[in-house]
Protein backbone atom coordinates (compact mmCIF):
# COMPACT_ATOMS: atom_id res chain seq x y z
CA UNK A 1 0.00 0.00 0.00
CA UNK A 2 1.31 3.43 -0.97
CA UNK A 3 1.00 6.75 0.80
CA UNK A 4 -2.36 8.42 0.24
CA UNK A 5 -2.25 11.42 -2.10
CA UNK A 6 -4.26 14.56 -1.57
CA UNK A 7 -6.01 16.07 -4.54
CA UNK A 8 -8.83 18.57 -4.25
CA UNK A 9 -10.14 17.80 -0.77
CA UNK A 10 -10.21 14.02 -1.31
CA UNK A 11 -7.36 11.75 -0.26
CA UNK A 12 -6.99 8.32 -1.75
CA UNK A 13 -4.16 5.82 -2.12
CA UNK A 14 -3.26 3.87 -5.23
CA UNK A 15 -5.28 0.87 -4.04
CA UNK A 16 -8.45 2.98 -3.94
CA UNK A 17 -7.57 4.60 -7.28
CA UNK A 18 -7.17 1.17 -8.82
CA UNK A 19 -10.52 0.04 -7.40
CA UNK A 20 -12.22 3.16 -8.78
CA UNK A 21 -10.79 2.51 -12.25
CA UNK A 22 -11.91 -1.13 -12.11
CA UNK A 23 -15.39 0.05 -11.15
CA UNK A 24 -15.44 2.46 -14.11
CA UNK A 25 -14.35 -0.29 -16.51
CA UNK A 26 -16.95 -2.71 -15.16
CA UNK A 27 -19.78 -0.16 -15.54
CA UNK A 28 -18.62 0.70 -19.08
CA UNK A 29 -18.65 -3.02 -19.95
CA UNK A 30 -22.19 -3.36 -18.58
CA UNK A 31 -23.39 -0.34 -20.57
CA UNK A 32 -21.93 -1.73 -23.80
CA UNK A 33 -23.52 -5.11 -23.13
CA UNK A 34 -26.86 -3.52 -22.29
CA UNK A 35 -26.90 -1.58 -25.58
CA UNK A 36 -26.01 -4.69 -27.59
CA UNK A 37 -28.74 -6.67 -25.80
CA UNK A 38 -31.27 -3.92 -26.43
CA UNK A 39 -30.67 -3.88 -30.18
CA UNK A 40 -30.24 -7.65 -30.48
CA UNK A 41 -33.49 -8.25 -28.59
CA UNK A 42 -35.54 -6.24 -31.09
CA UNK A 43 -33.96 -8.08 -34.03
CA UNK A 44 -34.39 -11.45 -32.29
CA UNK A 45 -38.08 -10.88 -31.59
CA UNK A 46 -38.64 -9.88 -35.21
CA UNK A 47 -36.81 -12.97 -36.53
CA UNK A 48 -38.69 -15.09 -33.99
CA UNK A 49 -42.07 -13.97 -35.33
CA UNK A 50 -40.94 -14.48 -38.94
CA UNK A 51 -39.44 -17.90 -38.22
CA UNK A 52 -42.58 -18.95 -36.37
CA UNK A 53 -44.62 -17.99 -39.46
CA UNK A 54 -42.17 -19.79 -41.79
CA UNK A 55 -42.39 -23.09 -39.91
CA UNK A 56 -46.15 -22.77 -39.57
CA UNK A 57 -46.49 -22.36 -43.36
CA UNK A 58 -44.15 -25.35 -43.82
CA UNK A 59 -46.32 -27.44 -41.49
CA UNK A 60 -49.73 -26.36 -42.79
CA UNK A 61 -48.92 -25.92 -46.51
CA UNK A 62 -45.67 -27.76 -47.33
CA UNK A 63 -46.08 -27.04 -51.07
CA UNK A 64 -45.61 -23.34 -50.39
CA UNK A 65 -42.76 -23.74 -47.90
CA UNK A 66 -40.12 -22.53 -50.39
CA UNK A 67 -41.97 -19.28 -51.08
CA UNK A 68 -42.68 -18.90 -47.39
CA UNK A 69 -39.02 -19.09 -46.43
CA UNK A 70 -37.98 -16.72 -49.23
CA UNK A 71 -40.47 -14.22 -47.82
CA UNK A 72 -39.13 -14.82 -44.28
CA UNK A 73 -35.53 -14.13 -45.34
CA UNK A 74 -36.45 -11.06 -47.40
CA UNK A 75 -38.57 -9.58 -44.60
CA UNK A 76 -35.95 -10.50 -41.99
CA UNK A 77 -33.05 -8.84 -43.80
CA UNK A 78 -35.10 -5.74 -44.61
CA UNK A 79 -36.39 -5.55 -41.03
CA UNK A 80 -32.90 -5.98 -39.56
CA UNK A 81 -31.63 -3.09 -41.66
CA UNK A 82 -34.57 -0.88 -40.64
CA UNK A 83 -34.25 -1.70 -36.91
CA UNK A 84 -30.49 -1.19 -37.01
CA UNK A 85 -30.79 2.12 -38.87
CA UNK A 86 -33.44 3.48 -36.49
CA UNK A 87 -31.36 2.40 -33.47
CA UNK A 88 -28.29 4.02 -34.98
CA UNK A 89 -30.17 7.29 -35.44
CA UNK A 90 -31.47 7.13 -31.84
CA UNK A 91 -28.44 5.95 -29.88
CA UNK A 92 -25.42 5.79 -32.15
CA UNK A 93 -25.11 1.99 -32.04
CA UNK A 94 -24.30 0.65 -35.50
CA UNK A 95 -24.48 -3.11 -35.97
CA UNK A 96 -25.63 -3.74 -39.51
CA UNK A 97 -23.21 -2.07 -41.91
CA UNK A 98 -22.11 -3.25 -45.34
CA UNK A 99 -19.42 -5.50 -43.83
CA UNK A 100 -21.96 -7.17 -41.57
CA UNK A 101 -24.35 -7.59 -44.51
CA UNK A 102 -21.56 -9.18 -46.62
CA UNK A 103 -20.68 -11.54 -43.76
CA UNK A 104 -24.35 -12.51 -43.49
CA UNK A 105 -24.56 -13.24 -47.24
CA UNK A 106 -21.39 -15.37 -47.10
CA UNK A 107 -22.76 -17.20 -44.09
CA UNK A 108 -26.07 -17.97 -45.82
CA UNK A 109 -24.30 -18.92 -49.07
CA UNK A 110 -22.16 -21.43 -47.18
CA UNK A 111 -25.32 -22.83 -45.60
CA UNK A 112 -26.93 -23.37 -49.01
CA UNK A 113 -23.70 -24.92 -50.31
CA UNK A 114 -23.69 -27.36 -47.37
CA UNK A 115 -27.35 -28.25 -48.05
CA UNK A 116 -26.56 -28.86 -51.71
CA UNK A 117 -23.44 -30.89 -50.96
CA UNK A 118 -25.18 -33.01 -48.34
CA UNK A 119 -28.41 -33.52 -50.35
CA UNK A 120 -30.38 -32.65 -47.20
CA UNK A 121 -34.00 -33.72 -46.85
CA UNK A 122 -36.52 -31.00 -45.86
CA UNK A 123 -36.43 -32.28 -42.28
CA UNK A 124 -32.64 -32.16 -42.22
CA UNK A 125 -32.72 -28.63 -43.64
CA UNK A 126 -35.23 -27.64 -40.99
CA UNK A 127 -32.76 -28.90 -38.40
CA UNK A 128 -29.58 -27.61 -40.01
CA UNK A 129 -30.54 -23.93 -40.42
CA UNK A 130 -31.52 -23.20 -36.80
CA UNK A 131 -28.46 -25.03 -35.49
CA UNK A 132 -26.27 -23.18 -37.99
CA UNK A 133 -27.65 -19.80 -36.89
CA UNK A 134 -27.47 -20.73 -33.21
CA UNK A 135 -23.81 -21.63 -33.64
CA UNK A 136 -23.16 -17.97 -34.47
CA UNK A 137 -25.21 -16.86 -31.43
CA UNK A 138 -23.21 -19.17 -29.20
CA UNK A 139 -19.83 -18.08 -30.56
CA UNK A 140 -20.81 -14.38 -30.42
CA UNK A 141 -21.99 -14.91 -26.85
CA UNK A 142 -18.45 -15.82 -25.78
CA UNK A 143 -17.59 -12.14 -26.39
CA UNK A 144 -20.79 -10.15 -25.94
CA UNK A 145 -22.72 -11.88 -23.17
CA UNK A 146 -23.85 -15.16 -21.69
CA UNK A 147 -27.49 -14.64 -22.78
CA UNK A 148 -26.48 -15.39 -26.37
CA UNK A 149 -24.73 -18.60 -25.30
CA UNK A 150 -27.75 -19.78 -23.30
CA UNK A 151 -30.19 -19.05 -26.14
CA UNK A 152 -27.89 -20.65 -28.74
CA UNK A 153 -27.33 -23.85 -26.79
CA UNK A 154 -30.95 -24.06 -25.62
CA UNK A 155 -32.48 -23.75 -29.10
CA UNK A 156 -29.87 -26.17 -30.52
CA UNK A 157 -30.70 -28.82 -27.91
CA UNK A 158 -34.46 -28.47 -28.47
CA UNK A 159 -33.96 -28.59 -32.26
CA UNK A 160 -32.03 -31.87 -31.97
CA UNK A 161 -34.71 -33.31 -29.67
CA UNK A 162 -37.27 -32.41 -32.34
CA UNK A 163 -35.21 -33.98 -35.13
CA UNK A 164 -34.70 -37.27 -33.33
CA UNK A 165 -37.91 -37.67 -31.32
CA UNK A 166 -40.74 -35.60 -32.83
CA UNK A 167 -42.45 -37.26 -35.77
CA UNK A 168 -44.73 -35.56 -38.28
CA UNK A 169 -45.23 -32.51 -36.10
CA UNK A 170 -41.54 -31.58 -36.46
CA UNK A 171 -42.25 -28.28 -38.26
CA UNK A 172 -44.86 -27.35 -35.68
CA UNK A 173 -42.35 -28.18 -32.93
CA UNK A 174 -39.77 -26.01 -34.66
CA UNK A 175 -42.24 -23.11 -34.96
CA UNK A 176 -42.42 -23.03 -31.17
CA UNK A 177 -38.82 -24.03 -30.41
CA UNK A 178 -37.06 -21.81 -32.93
CA UNK A 179 -39.60 -19.01 -33.43
CA UNK A 180 -40.82 -19.07 -29.83
CA UNK A 181 -37.28 -19.53 -28.52
CA UNK A 182 -36.09 -16.41 -30.34
CA UNK A 183 -39.08 -14.38 -29.11
CA UNK A 184 -38.62 -15.49 -25.51
CA UNK A 185 -34.86 -15.02 -25.77
CA UNK A 186 -35.39 -11.49 -27.09
CA UNK A 187 -37.79 -10.65 -24.28
CA UNK A 188 -35.36 -12.07 -21.73
CA UNK A 189 -32.56 -9.92 -23.17
CA UNK A 190 -34.70 -6.79 -22.84
CA UNK A 191 -34.99 -7.48 -19.12
CA UNK A 192 -31.26 -8.22 -18.70
CA UNK B 1 -1.89 18.65 -12.77
CA UNK B 2 -5.38 17.18 -12.76
CA UNK B 3 -7.34 16.93 -9.52
CA UNK B 4 -9.72 14.40 -8.11
CA UNK B 5 -13.24 15.71 -8.43
CA UNK B 6 -15.05 15.55 -5.09
CA UNK B 7 -18.45 15.48 -6.79
CA UNK B 8 -17.58 12.58 -9.08
CA UNK B 9 -15.52 10.67 -6.54
CA UNK B 10 -18.52 9.55 -4.43
CA UNK B 11 -19.02 5.83 -5.36
CA UNK B 12 -22.56 6.02 -6.78
CA UNK B 13 -21.90 9.26 -8.64
CA UNK B 14 -18.73 7.68 -10.07
CA UNK B 15 -20.85 4.77 -11.37
CA UNK B 16 -23.44 7.16 -12.84
CA UNK B 17 -20.77 9.20 -14.62
CA UNK B 18 -18.96 6.04 -15.81
CA UNK B 19 -22.21 4.72 -17.31
CA UNK B 20 -23.09 7.99 -19.04
CA UNK B 21 -19.53 8.43 -20.33
CA UNK B 22 -19.62 4.99 -21.93
CA UNK B 23 -22.25 6.36 -24.33
CA UNK B 24 -21.64 8.52 -27.41
CA UNK B 25 -21.89 12.26 -26.80
CA UNK B 26 -25.50 13.46 -26.57
CA UNK B 27 -26.91 9.99 -25.90
CA UNK B 28 -28.50 9.47 -22.48
CA UNK B 29 -29.81 6.67 -20.31
CA UNK B 30 -33.32 6.24 -18.98
CA UNK B 31 -33.64 6.43 -15.21
CA UNK B 32 -34.75 2.79 -14.92
CA UNK B 33 -31.82 1.56 -17.02
CA UNK B 34 -29.37 3.69 -15.05
CA UNK B 35 -30.80 2.32 -11.81
CA UNK B 36 -30.25 -1.24 -13.01
CA UNK B 37 -26.72 -0.56 -14.27
CA UNK B 38 -25.59 1.18 -11.08
CA UNK B 39 -27.48 -1.02 -8.63
CA UNK B 40 -28.94 2.04 -6.87
CA UNK B 41 -32.34 2.57 -5.26
CA UNK B 42 -34.82 5.11 -6.69
CA UNK B 43 -34.31 7.69 -3.94
CA UNK B 44 -30.56 7.34 -3.80
CA UNK B 45 -30.15 7.60 -7.55
CA UNK B 46 -32.46 10.62 -7.74
CA UNK B 47 -30.52 12.46 -5.05
CA UNK B 48 -27.13 11.85 -6.67
CA UNK B 49 -28.41 12.79 -10.14
CA UNK B 50 -29.63 16.03 -8.57
CA UNK B 51 -26.12 16.71 -7.19
CA UNK B 52 -24.54 16.01 -10.58
CA UNK B 53 -27.15 18.15 -12.30
CA UNK B 54 -26.49 21.10 -9.95
CA UNK B 55 -22.78 20.81 -10.75
CA UNK B 56 -23.66 20.98 -14.47
CA UNK B 57 -22.29 17.50 -15.11
CA UNK B 58 -25.53 15.91 -16.31
CA UNK B 59 -28.68 17.12 -18.03
CA UNK B 60 -32.02 15.65 -16.95
CA UNK B 61 -34.88 15.50 -19.42
CA UNK B 62 -38.40 14.49 -18.43
CA UNK B 63 -40.90 13.43 -21.05
CA UNK B 64 -43.98 11.28 -21.44
CA UNK B 65 -43.81 8.14 -23.56
CA UNK B 66 -47.48 7.38 -24.03
CA UNK B 67 -48.87 7.90 -20.54
CA UNK B 68 -45.69 6.87 -18.75
CA UNK B 69 -43.26 9.52 -17.51
CA UNK B 70 -39.70 8.89 -18.63
CA UNK B 71 -36.58 10.56 -17.24
CA UNK B 72 -33.44 10.55 -19.35
CA UNK B 73 -30.04 11.53 -17.96
CA UNK B 74 -27.23 12.65 -20.28
CA UNK B 75 -23.65 13.66 -19.51
CA UNK B 76 -22.97 17.27 -20.49
CA UNK B 77 -19.75 18.43 -22.15
CA UNK B 78 -18.62 19.82 -18.77
CA UNK B 79 -19.41 16.48 -17.14
CA UNK B 80 -17.46 14.56 -19.75
CA UNK B 81 -14.48 16.86 -19.28
CA UNK B 82 -14.60 16.54 -15.49
CA UNK B 83 -14.88 12.77 -15.72
CA UNK B 84 -11.91 12.56 -18.12
CA UNK B 85 -9.82 14.66 -15.71
CA UNK B 86 -10.92 12.51 -12.79
CA UNK B 87 -9.90 9.31 -14.59
CA UNK B 88 -6.56 10.89 -15.58
CA UNK B 89 -5.95 11.73 -11.92
CA UNK B 90 -6.71 8.17 -10.83
CA UNK B 91 -4.23 6.91 -13.41
CA UNK B 92 -1.64 9.41 -12.19
CA UNK B 93 -2.00 8.20 -8.61
CA UNK B 94 -1.44 4.59 -9.73
CA UNK B 95 1.50 5.60 -11.94
CA UNK B 96 3.05 7.58 -9.06
CA UNK B 97 3.01 4.46 -6.93
CA UNK B 98 4.95 2.60 -9.61
CA UNK B 99 1.83 0.83 -10.80
CA UNK B 100 1.43 -1.03 -7.51
CA UNK B 101 -1.94 -0.80 -5.76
Amino acid sequence: MTTPEKAGSTMIDSQQASEALSEINEIARRVRQSRIYNLASMIMIMWGVLTFAGYLVTYLAPRYAGYGWLAVYAAGIAGSIVVSASQHARSGVRTFDIRMFSAFLLFVAFGFFTNWLGHFTPRQMGTFWPIYFMLVYTIAGLWVGEAFVAIGLGVTALTLIGYFFIGDAFDLWMAFVNGGGLILGGLWMRRS
Amino acid sequence: MAELDDIIHQPLRLRIMAALNALPSGVGLEFARLKKLTGATDGNLGAHIETLSKAGYVAVEKAFVGKKPQTTVTATAAGRGAFARHVAMLQEIIAASGGKP
